[in-house]
Protein backbone atom coordinates (compact mmCIF):
# COMPACT_ATOMS: atom_id res chain seq x y z
CA UNK A 1 0.00 0.00 0.00
CA UNK A 2 1.13 3.55 -1.08
CA UNK A 3 1.15 5.74 1.93
CA UNK A 4 2.08 9.24 2.87
CA UNK A 5 3.87 9.88 5.78
CA UNK A 6 5.78 13.71 6.24
CA UNK A 7 8.76 13.68 7.98
CA UNK A 8 7.82 16.71 9.88
CA UNK A 9 5.49 14.26 11.95
CA UNK A 10 6.39 11.24 15.01
CA UNK A 11 4.25 8.06 15.30
CA UNK A 12 2.79 5.08 17.18
CA UNK A 13 2.69 1.47 16.56
CA UNK A 14 -0.90 2.15 16.33
CA UNK A 15 -0.62 3.86 13.54
CA UNK A 16 -0.93 7.76 14.62
CA UNK A 17 0.81 10.60 14.16
CA UNK A 18 1.58 13.48 15.93
CA UNK A 19 2.97 16.77 15.52
CA UNK A 20 5.03 18.02 18.86
CA UNK A 21 5.06 22.20 19.38
CA UNK A 22 7.15 22.44 22.64
CA UNK A 23 4.93 20.48 25.25
CA UNK A 24 2.11 20.29 23.09
CA UNK A 25 1.15 17.41 21.27
CA UNK A 26 -1.50 17.28 18.22
CA UNK A 27 -2.81 13.82 17.73
CA UNK A 28 -4.07 12.22 14.49
CA UNK A 29 -4.20 8.48 12.98
CA UNK A 30 -1.98 7.95 9.79
CA UNK A 31 -2.98 7.90 6.54
CA UNK A 32 -1.90 4.03 6.49
CA UNK A 33 -4.77 3.91 9.04
CA UNK A 34 -7.42 5.70 7.55
CA UNK A 35 -7.00 3.56 4.31
CA UNK A 36 -6.87 0.45 6.16
CA UNK A 37 -10.49 1.74 8.23
CA UNK A 38 -12.22 2.84 4.64
CA UNK A 39 -15.06 5.34 5.15
CA UNK A 40 -14.95 6.55 8.81
CA UNK A 41 -18.28 7.72 10.05
CA UNK A 42 -17.67 8.21 13.49
CA UNK A 43 -15.39 9.51 16.08
CA UNK A 44 -15.46 9.23 19.84
CA UNK A 45 -12.71 11.76 21.76
CA UNK A 46 -12.54 12.71 25.23
CA UNK A 47 -13.52 16.27 26.54
CA UNK A 48 -11.09 18.94 27.33
CA UNK A 49 -9.55 18.52 31.04
CA UNK A 50 -9.68 14.54 30.32
CA UNK A 51 -6.48 13.02 31.64
CA UNK A 52 -4.54 10.58 29.50
CA UNK A 53 -2.08 7.63 30.27
CA UNK A 54 0.73 6.86 27.30
CA UNK A 55 -0.36 3.45 25.41
CA UNK A 56 -4.06 2.88 26.88
CA UNK A 57 -8.04 3.74 24.73
CA UNK A 58 -8.82 7.45 24.71
CA UNK A 59 -11.38 7.02 21.93
CA UNK A 60 -12.65 5.40 19.07
CA UNK A 61 -12.99 5.62 15.05
CA UNK A 62 -15.33 3.78 13.55
CA UNK A 63 -15.97 3.42 9.87
CA UNK A 64 -19.21 1.45 8.44
CA UNK A 65 -17.96 -1.87 8.78
CA UNK A 66 -15.70 -1.61 12.04
CA UNK A 67 -14.74 -0.30 15.42
CA UNK A 68 -10.96 0.54 16.63
CA UNK A 69 -9.70 1.85 19.68
CA UNK A 70 -7.32 5.04 19.77
CA UNK A 71 -4.66 4.33 21.83
CA UNK A 72 -2.92 7.72 23.93
CA UNK A 73 0.57 8.37 22.20
CA UNK A 74 1.79 10.23 25.29
CA UNK A 75 0.13 11.12 29.17
CA UNK A 76 -0.94 14.20 29.47
CA UNK A 77 -3.95 16.12 29.62
CA UNK A 78 -6.50 16.93 26.68
CA UNK A 79 -6.46 20.95 25.57
CA UNK A 80 -8.64 21.09 22.67
CA UNK A 81 -10.08 18.21 20.35
CA UNK A 82 -11.58 19.13 16.99
CA UNK A 83 -14.93 19.37 16.98
CA UNK A 84 -15.12 19.94 13.39
CA UNK A 85 -13.52 16.64 12.48
CA UNK A 86 -15.70 14.97 15.18
CA UNK A 87 -18.62 16.34 13.45
CA UNK A 88 -17.59 15.20 9.88
CA UNK A 89 -15.28 11.94 10.69
CA UNK A 90 -14.83 11.16 7.00
CA UNK A 91 -12.36 14.71 6.33
CA UNK A 92 -9.99 12.08 8.04
CA UNK A 93 -10.17 9.93 4.83
CA UNK A 94 -10.04 12.90 3.21
CA UNK A 95 -7.00 14.53 4.79
CA UNK A 96 -6.00 12.46 7.08
CA UNK A 97 -2.81 14.77 8.66
CA UNK A 98 -4.68 17.77 8.40
CA UNK A 99 -7.56 16.13 10.65
CA UNK A 100 -5.49 16.11 14.29
CA UNK A 101 -8.11 14.80 16.70
CA UNK A 102 -7.10 16.23 19.76
CA UNK A 103 -4.08 18.29 21.32
CA UNK A 104 -2.59 17.20 24.13
CA UNK A 105 -0.42 19.03 26.99
CA UNK A 106 2.37 16.61 27.78
CA UNK A 107 2.93 16.24 31.65
CA UNK A 108 6.93 14.51 30.57
CA UNK A 109 8.43 15.59 27.59
CA UNK A 110 10.77 12.61 28.09
CA UNK A 111 8.02 10.66 26.97
CA UNK A 112 8.26 12.24 23.19
CA UNK A 113 11.43 9.85 22.63
CA UNK A 114 9.31 6.89 23.02
CA UNK A 115 7.61 8.20 19.40
CA UNK A 116 8.81 6.73 15.67
CA UNK A 117 10.27 8.69 13.24
CA UNK A 118 8.86 9.11 9.59
CA UNK A 119 11.69 6.92 8.56
CA UNK A 120 10.99 4.30 11.68
CA UNK A 121 6.81 4.31 11.03
CA UNK A 122 7.83 3.25 7.11
CA UNK A 123 10.06 0.59 8.09
CA UNK A 124 7.12 -0.31 10.70
CA UNK A 125 4.22 -0.18 8.17
CA UNK A 126 6.33 -2.40 5.52
CA UNK A 127 7.34 -5.47 8.04
CA UNK A 128 4.67 -5.34 10.14
CA UNK A 129 1.93 -5.29 7.47
CA UNK B 1 -6.28 -23.35 10.80
CA UNK B 2 -7.43 -25.65 8.22
CA UNK B 3 -6.97 -24.47 4.03
CA UNK B 4 -9.79 -21.69 2.99
CA UNK B 5 -10.95 -21.52 -0.12
CA UNK B 6 -10.79 -19.41 -3.18
CA UNK B 7 -13.46 -18.61 -5.67
CA UNK B 8 -12.62 -18.97 -9.43
CA UNK B 9 -12.83 -15.01 -9.58
CA UNK B 10 -9.83 -14.68 -6.87
CA UNK B 11 -7.43 -13.41 -9.23
CA UNK B 12 -9.78 -10.79 -10.64
CA UNK B 13 -10.50 -9.49 -6.93
CA UNK B 14 -6.40 -9.57 -6.14
CA UNK B 15 -6.12 -7.53 -9.62
CA UNK B 16 -9.06 -5.07 -8.06
CA UNK B 17 -6.89 -4.31 -5.25
CA UNK B 18 -9.97 -5.76 -3.60
CA UNK B 19 -9.34 -5.70 0.53
CA UNK B 20 -9.15 -9.60 1.28
CA UNK B 21 -10.89 -11.26 4.39
CA UNK B 22 -11.04 -14.98 5.49
CA UNK B 23 -15.24 -15.33 5.82
CA UNK B 24 -17.21 -19.04 6.36
CA UNK B 25 -14.21 -20.81 5.11
CA UNK B 26 -13.47 -18.88 2.52
CA UNK B 27 -11.29 -15.95 1.32
CA UNK B 28 -13.42 -13.14 -0.26
CA UNK B 29 -13.36 -9.61 -1.09
CA UNK B 30 -14.39 -7.21 1.76
CA UNK B 31 -14.68 -3.96 -0.52
CA UNK B 32 -12.77 -2.87 -3.30
CA UNK B 33 -12.83 1.05 -3.45
CA UNK B 34 -15.48 1.97 -0.62
CA UNK B 35 -18.16 0.59 1.21
CA UNK B 36 -19.94 3.88 0.90
CA UNK B 37 -20.05 3.77 -2.86
CA UNK B 38 -20.48 0.43 -3.56
CA UNK B 39 -23.44 0.74 -1.75
CA UNK B 40 -24.76 3.63 -3.32
CA UNK B 41 -23.85 1.64 -7.06
CA UNK B 42 -26.46 -0.93 -5.89
CA UNK B 43 -29.46 1.33 -4.70
CA UNK B 44 -28.61 4.16 -7.49
CA UNK B 45 -27.15 2.01 -10.50
CA UNK B 46 -25.94 -1.50 -10.63
CA UNK B 47 -23.18 -3.49 -8.71
CA UNK B 48 -22.08 -7.53 -9.12
CA UNK B 49 -20.84 -9.20 -6.25
CA UNK B 50 -18.82 -12.57 -6.58
CA UNK B 51 -21.38 -15.18 -4.13
CA UNK B 52 -19.37 -18.62 -5.60
CA UNK B 53 -18.75 -19.21 -2.26
CA UNK B 54 -22.40 -20.43 -1.78
CA UNK B 55 -23.78 -23.71 -2.12
CA UNK B 56 -25.76 -25.56 -5.10
CA UNK B 57 -27.88 -28.51 -4.39
CA UNK B 58 -29.71 -30.20 -7.29
CA UNK B 59 -33.13 -32.49 -6.75
CA UNK B 60 -34.20 -34.06 -9.68
CA UNK B 61 -36.36 -36.76 -10.46
CA UNK B 62 -40.07 -37.33 -10.39
CA UNK B 63 -40.26 -36.70 -6.87
CA UNK B 64 -38.31 -34.12 -6.80
CA UNK B 65 -40.47 -31.34 -5.41
CA UNK B 66 -42.31 -33.45 -3.24
CA UNK B 67 -39.47 -34.62 -1.28
CA UNK B 68 -38.83 -30.58 -1.22
CA UNK B 69 -42.06 -29.52 -0.14
CA UNK B 70 -41.35 -32.04 2.61
CA UNK B 71 -38.08 -30.71 3.99
CA UNK B 72 -39.26 -27.30 4.34
CA UNK B 73 -42.13 -25.44 6.09
CA UNK B 74 -42.51 -23.17 3.42
CA UNK B 75 -44.66 -23.95 0.45
CA UNK B 76 -42.96 -25.56 -2.90
CA UNK B 77 -45.48 -27.83 -4.22
CA UNK B 78 -48.09 -25.28 -5.14
CA UNK B 79 -45.43 -22.88 -6.74
CA UNK B 80 -45.37 -22.83 -10.46
CA UNK B 81 -42.51 -24.05 -12.10
CA UNK B 82 -39.53 -21.21 -12.75
CA UNK B 83 -40.49 -19.62 -9.13
CA UNK B 84 -37.93 -19.21 -6.58
CA UNK B 85 -39.11 -19.51 -2.84
CA UNK B 86 -37.40 -18.80 0.36
CA UNK B 87 -37.30 -20.98 2.68
CA UNK B 88 -35.99 -21.90 5.93
CA UNK B 89 -34.66 -25.74 6.77
CA UNK B 90 -36.25 -27.21 9.50
CA UNK B 91 -34.70 -29.84 11.83
CA UNK B 92 -37.49 -32.17 13.35
CA UNK B 93 -37.59 -30.09 16.95
CA UNK B 94 -38.34 -26.92 14.74
CA UNK B 95 -34.53 -25.40 14.99
CA UNK B 96 -33.33 -23.77 11.93
CA UNK B 97 -30.41 -25.43 10.33
CA UNK B 98 -30.19 -22.89 7.27
CA UNK B 99 -32.42 -20.52 5.42
CA UNK B 100 -31.81 -20.90 1.64
CA UNK B 101 -33.77 -20.43 -1.47
CA UNK B 102 -35.33 -23.13 -3.67
CA UNK B 103 -35.62 -22.60 -7.66
CA UNK B 104 -37.91 -25.11 -9.52
CA UNK B 105 -36.21 -25.12 -13.14
CA UNK B 106 -38.51 -27.40 -14.49
CA UNK B 107 -40.45 -30.34 -13.78
CA UNK B 108 -38.40 -32.81 -12.22
CA UNK B 109 -35.58 -29.98 -11.63
CA UNK B 110 -34.88 -28.34 -8.40
CA UNK B 111 -31.80 -26.02 -7.34
CA UNK B 112 -31.52 -25.20 -3.69
CA UNK B 113 -28.86 -22.50 -3.34
CA UNK B 114 -27.37 -22.49 0.76
CA UNK B 115 -25.02 -20.45 3.42
CA UNK B 116 -21.18 -20.84 2.35
CA UNK B 117 -20.91 -21.95 6.05
CA UNK B 118 -23.77 -24.29 6.43
CA UNK B 119 -23.20 -26.58 3.16
CA UNK B 120 -21.90 -29.58 4.80
CA UNK B 121 -24.30 -29.54 7.43
CA UNK B 122 -27.39 -28.91 5.04
CA UNK B 123 -26.06 -31.59 2.76
CA UNK B 124 -25.76 -34.43 4.84
CA UNK B 125 -29.14 -33.11 6.47
CA UNK B 126 -31.29 -32.91 3.24
CA UNK B 127 -29.14 -36.88 2.47
CA UNK B 128 -30.76 -38.59 5.35
CA UNK B 129 -33.96 -36.82 5.32
CA UNK B 130 -34.22 -38.00 1.28
CA UNK B 131 -34.45 -41.52 1.48
CA UNK B 132 -37.39 -43.45 0.76
CA UNK B 133 -37.79 -40.50 -2.24
CA UNK B 134 -37.62 -40.93 -6.05
CA UNK B 135 -35.10 -38.34 -6.33
CA UNK B 136 -31.70 -37.89 -6.54
CA UNK B 137 -29.48 -34.87 -4.41
CA UNK B 138 -26.70 -33.89 -5.96
CA UNK B 139 -23.75 -31.14 -4.06
CA UNK B 140 -22.64 -29.33 -7.28
CA UNK B 141 -20.91 -26.58 -4.61
CA UNK B 142 -18.12 -26.69 -6.92
CA UNK B 143 -19.06 -26.73 -9.92
CA UNK B 144 -20.84 -23.58 -9.91
CA UNK B 145 -19.82 -19.85 -9.73
CA UNK B 146 -22.17 -17.18 -8.58
CA UNK B 147 -22.87 -13.51 -9.34
CA UNK B 148 -25.06 -11.28 -7.99
CA UNK B 149 -25.47 -8.40 -10.18
CA UNK B 150 -27.58 -6.30 -8.14
CA UNK B 151 -29.40 -2.59 -8.97
CA UNK B 152 -32.26 -0.57 -10.74
CA UNK B 153 -29.80 -1.12 -13.76
CA UNK B 154 -29.64 -4.52 -13.25
CA UNK B 155 -31.96 -5.60 -15.42
CA UNK B 156 -31.04 -3.16 -18.77
CA UNK B 157 -27.64 -4.23 -17.83
CA UNK B 158 -27.94 -7.69 -18.01
CA UNK B 159 -29.70 -7.70 -21.77
CA UNK B 160 -26.45 -7.08 -23.37
CA UNK B 161 -24.92 -10.09 -22.60
CA UNK B 162 -27.16 -13.10 -22.20
CA UNK B 163 -29.31 -14.48 -25.36
CA UNK B 164 -32.66 -14.31 -24.14
CA UNK B 165 -34.38 -13.33 -20.78
CA UNK B 166 -38.06 -12.93 -20.66
CA UNK B 167 -38.75 -10.00 -18.25
CA UNK B 168 -39.42 -12.46 -15.36
CA UNK B 169 -41.22 -11.49 -12.22
CA UNK B 170 -38.98 -11.38 -8.90
CA UNK B 171 -38.67 -14.53 -7.53
CA UNK B 172 -38.10 -16.06 -10.69
CA UNK B 173 -35.59 -17.97 -12.72
CA UNK B 174 -35.08 -18.54 -16.62
CA UNK B 175 -32.09 -21.05 -17.92
CA UNK B 176 -30.29 -18.91 -20.76
CA UNK B 177 -27.14 -18.87 -22.23
CA UNK B 178 -23.92 -16.22 -21.87
CA UNK B 179 -21.71 -16.95 -25.05
CA UNK B 180 -22.64 -20.10 -25.16
CA UNK B 181 -22.46 -21.23 -21.90
CA UNK B 182 -26.02 -22.75 -19.70
CA UNK B 183 -26.63 -20.38 -17.22
CA UNK B 184 -28.72 -19.92 -14.28
CA UNK B 185 -30.59 -16.43 -14.18
CA UNK B 186 -32.85 -16.00 -11.27
CA UNK B 187 -34.77 -12.60 -10.06
CA UNK B 188 -33.02 -12.68 -6.91
CA UNK B 189 -30.96 -11.30 -4.00
CA UNK B 190 -29.68 -9.94 -0.69
CA UNK B 191 -29.57 -6.26 -1.24
CA UNK B 192 -33.71 -5.59 -1.50
CA UNK B 193 -33.21 -4.09 -4.93
CA UNK B 194 -34.10 -5.49 -8.52
CA UNK B 195 -31.36 -7.52 -9.88
CA UNK B 196 -30.49 -11.04 -10.66
CA UNK B 197 -28.37 -14.06 -9.20
CA UNK B 198 -26.82 -15.93 -12.47
CA UNK B 199 -25.26 -19.55 -11.52
CA UNK B 200 -22.68 -21.51 -14.39
CA UNK B 201 -19.75 -22.73 -15.19
CA UNK B 202 -16.54 -20.90 -13.08
CA UNK B 203 -15.43 -20.04 -17.08
CA UNK B 204 -18.66 -18.49 -17.99
CA UNK B 205 -18.76 -16.81 -14.84
CA UNK B 206 -15.25 -15.68 -14.82
CA UNK B 207 -16.37 -14.35 -18.20
CA UNK B 208 -19.17 -12.39 -17.20
CA UNK B 209 -17.64 -10.51 -14.81
CA UNK B 210 -15.23 -9.12 -17.14
CA UNK B 211 -17.88 -8.10 -19.50
CA UNK B 212 -19.61 -6.79 -16.74
CA UNK B 213 -16.99 -4.48 -15.39
CA UNK B 214 -16.35 -3.40 -19.04
CA UNK B 215 -19.95 -1.91 -19.09
CA UNK B 216 -18.87 -0.11 -15.92
CA UNK B 217 -20.84 -1.87 -13.37
CA UNK B 218 -19.70 -1.89 -9.79
CA UNK B 219 -17.58 -4.57 -8.13
CA UNK B 220 -19.63 -4.58 -4.74
CA UNK B 221 -17.66 -6.52 -1.78
CA UNK B 222 -19.25 -8.60 1.42
CA UNK B 223 -18.95 -5.48 3.63
CA UNK B 224 -21.39 -3.77 1.22
CA UNK B 225 -23.17 -6.42 0.68
CA UNK B 226 -24.22 -6.68 4.53
CA UNK B 227 -24.63 -3.31 4.63
CA UNK B 228 -27.04 -3.37 1.81
CA UNK B 229 -29.14 -6.10 3.27
CA UNK B 230 -28.86 -4.77 6.81
CA UNK B 231 -30.79 -1.75 5.29
CA UNK B 232 -33.38 -3.53 4.11
CA UNK B 233 -33.79 -5.92 7.28
CA UNK B 234 -33.00 -9.22 5.75
CA UNK B 235 -31.61 -11.69 8.25
CA UNK B 236 -28.28 -13.61 8.29
CA UNK B 237 -27.57 -16.77 9.11
CA UNK B 238 -25.65 -17.01 12.23
CA UNK B 239 -26.69 -13.34 13.37
CA UNK B 240 -30.73 -13.33 12.89
CA UNK B 241 -30.71 -17.37 12.13
CA UNK B 242 -29.17 -19.78 14.20
CA UNK B 243 -29.31 -23.52 15.36
CA UNK B 244 -31.08 -22.72 18.76
CA UNK B 245 -33.86 -20.45 17.11
CA UNK B 246 -37.00 -21.62 15.37
CA UNK B 247 -38.32 -19.99 12.26
CA UNK B 248 -40.77 -17.65 14.55
CA UNK B 249 -37.96 -16.05 16.62
CA UNK B 250 -36.48 -14.55 13.71
CA UNK B 251 -39.63 -13.05 12.55
CA UNK B 252 -39.95 -15.40 9.81
CA UNK B 253 -43.19 -17.06 10.90
CA UNK B 254 -44.51 -16.05 7.32
CA UNK B 255 -42.56 -18.45 6.24
CA UNK B 256 -43.78 -21.57 7.92
CA UNK B 257 -47.04 -22.82 6.33
CA UNK B 258 -48.91 -24.74 9.29
CA UNK B 259 -51.43 -25.78 6.82
CA UNK B 260 -49.09 -27.97 4.82
CA UNK B 261 -49.96 -32.02 5.47
CA UNK B 262 -46.53 -32.53 6.40
CA UNK B 263 -42.81 -31.15 6.33
CA UNK B 264 -40.20 -31.57 9.08
CA UNK B 265 -40.97 -29.39 11.81
CA UNK B 266 -44.27 -29.40 11.45
CA UNK B 267 -45.50 -30.86 14.91
CA UNK B 268 -42.79 -28.74 17.04
CA UNK B 269 -43.28 -25.67 15.46
CA UNK B 270 -47.37 -26.07 15.75
CA UNK B 271 -47.17 -26.98 19.59
CA UNK B 272 -44.35 -24.86 19.91
CA UNK B 273 -43.99 -22.76 23.02
CA UNK B 274 -44.30 -18.55 22.91
CA UNK B 275 -40.88 -17.32 21.46
CA UNK B 276 -38.04 -17.11 22.88
CA UNK B 277 -37.10 -13.77 21.34
CA UNK B 278 -38.63 -10.68 19.49
CA UNK B 279 -36.54 -9.72 16.63
CA UNK B 280 -36.65 -6.04 16.43
CA UNK B 281 -35.17 -2.75 14.49
CA UNK B 282 -33.61 0.26 16.14
CA UNK B 283 -32.46 3.27 14.35
CA UNK B 284 -30.24 5.92 16.85
CA UNK B 285 -29.57 9.26 16.49
CA UNK B 286 -26.30 8.95 17.89
CA UNK B 287 -23.86 6.49 17.89
CA UNK B 288 -23.46 3.00 15.89
CA UNK B 289 -24.60 -0.04 16.84
CA UNK B 290 -22.88 -3.56 16.58
CA UNK B 291 -23.24 -7.02 16.85
CA UNK B 292 -23.50 -7.98 20.71
CA UNK B 293 -23.83 -4.63 22.04
CA UNK B 294 -26.64 -4.98 24.76
CA UNK B 295 -30.27 -3.55 23.98
CA UNK B 296 -31.54 -1.63 27.56
CA UNK B 297 -35.14 -0.76 28.38
CA UNK B 298 -35.58 3.05 29.75
CA UNK B 299 -34.61 1.85 33.14
CA UNK B 300 -31.55 0.60 31.81
CA UNK B 301 -32.00 -2.77 32.11
CA UNK B 302 -30.67 -5.21 29.90
CA UNK B 303 -33.21 -6.76 27.58
CA UNK B 304 -32.02 -8.52 24.63
CA UNK B 305 -28.60 -8.15 22.54
CA UNK B 306 -27.69 -6.65 18.57
CA UNK B 307 -28.02 -9.51 16.72
CA UNK B 308 -26.74 -6.97 13.54
CA UNK B 309 -25.43 -3.97 13.49
CA UNK B 310 -24.04 -0.93 11.31
CA UNK B 311 -24.04 2.65 9.70
CA UNK B 312 -26.89 3.05 7.32
CA UNK B 313 -25.09 4.18 4.22
CA UNK B 314 -28.36 5.70 2.72
CA UNK B 315 -29.88 7.22 5.88
CA UNK B 316 -26.40 8.10 7.89
CA UNK B 317 -27.57 6.57 11.15
CA UNK B 318 -26.70 3.81 13.09
CA UNK B 319 -29.04 0.55 12.65
CA UNK B 320 -29.68 -2.62 13.64
CA UNK B 321 -31.40 -6.18 13.83
CA UNK B 322 -31.91 -7.06 17.77
CA UNK B 323 -33.11 -10.46 19.50
CA UNK B 324 -35.13 -9.10 22.55
CA UNK B 325 -35.97 -11.57 25.79
CA UNK B 326 -39.82 -11.85 24.79
CA UNK B 327 -41.15 -11.76 28.00
CA UNK B 328 -38.87 -7.99 28.58
CA UNK B 329 -40.51 -6.44 25.15
CA UNK B 330 -40.65 -2.80 26.84
CA UNK B 331 -44.29 -2.00 26.43
CA UNK B 332 -43.42 2.16 26.45
CA UNK B 333 -40.93 1.16 23.12
CA UNK B 334 -38.53 2.70 24.57
CA UNK B 335 -35.25 1.28 23.48
CA UNK B 336 -31.53 2.11 24.60
CA UNK B 337 -28.09 0.87 22.84
CA UNK B 338 -25.27 0.02 25.67
CA UNK B 339 -22.25 1.39 23.33
CA UNK B 340 -19.10 1.54 25.18
CA UNK B 341 -20.97 1.69 28.71
CA UNK B 342 -22.49 4.81 27.38
CA UNK B 343 -26.63 4.85 26.75
CA UNK B 344 -27.58 5.80 23.31
CA UNK B 345 -31.23 6.29 22.55
CA UNK B 346 -32.85 4.04 19.40
CA UNK B 347 -36.29 3.79 17.97
CA UNK B 348 -38.30 0.97 17.35
CA UNK B 349 -39.05 1.08 13.60
CA UNK B 350 -42.35 -1.68 12.18
CA UNK B 351 -41.19 -1.65 8.69
CA UNK B 352 -37.43 -1.83 7.41
CA UNK B 353 -35.08 0.89 7.32
CA UNK B 354 -34.52 1.28 3.54
CA UNK B 355 -37.01 0.16 0.93
CA UNK B 356 -35.40 -1.55 -2.20
CA UNK B 357 -36.67 -1.15 -5.23
CA UNK B 358 -37.36 -4.40 -6.27
CA UNK B 359 -40.89 -5.36 -8.12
Amino acid sequence: MATNIPANLKYTKEHEWTLIDGDTVSVGITDFAQSALGDIVFLEVPEVGSELKAGTTFGVVESIKSVSDLYAPISGEVIAKNSEVEGSPEKINQDAYGSWLIKVKVKNTGDLQNLMTAEQYQEFCNTSH
Amino acid sequence: MSQLFRTHLYQEHVKLNAKIVPFAGWEMPVQYTSVKDEVLAVRQNAGVFDVSHMGEFFVEGPEAETFVDYLLPNDIINAPTGKAVYSPLCRDNGTVVDDLIVYKLAPGRVLICVNASNIDKDFSWIQQKQKGFNCTLTNKSQDYSLLALQGPKAWETIQNFVTELPDIEYYSVFESSFEKHPVIIARTGYTGEDGFEIFGSHEAILGLWQNLLKHGVTPCGLAARDVLRLEVCYPLYGHELNDELNPFDAGLGWTVKAAKTKFIGKEALAARKPNKYKLVKLILEKGIPREGYPVLNGSGQPIGIISSGTMSVILNKGIALALIDVDKVPMDDVFMVDIRQKHYAAQLLKKPFVTGGHK
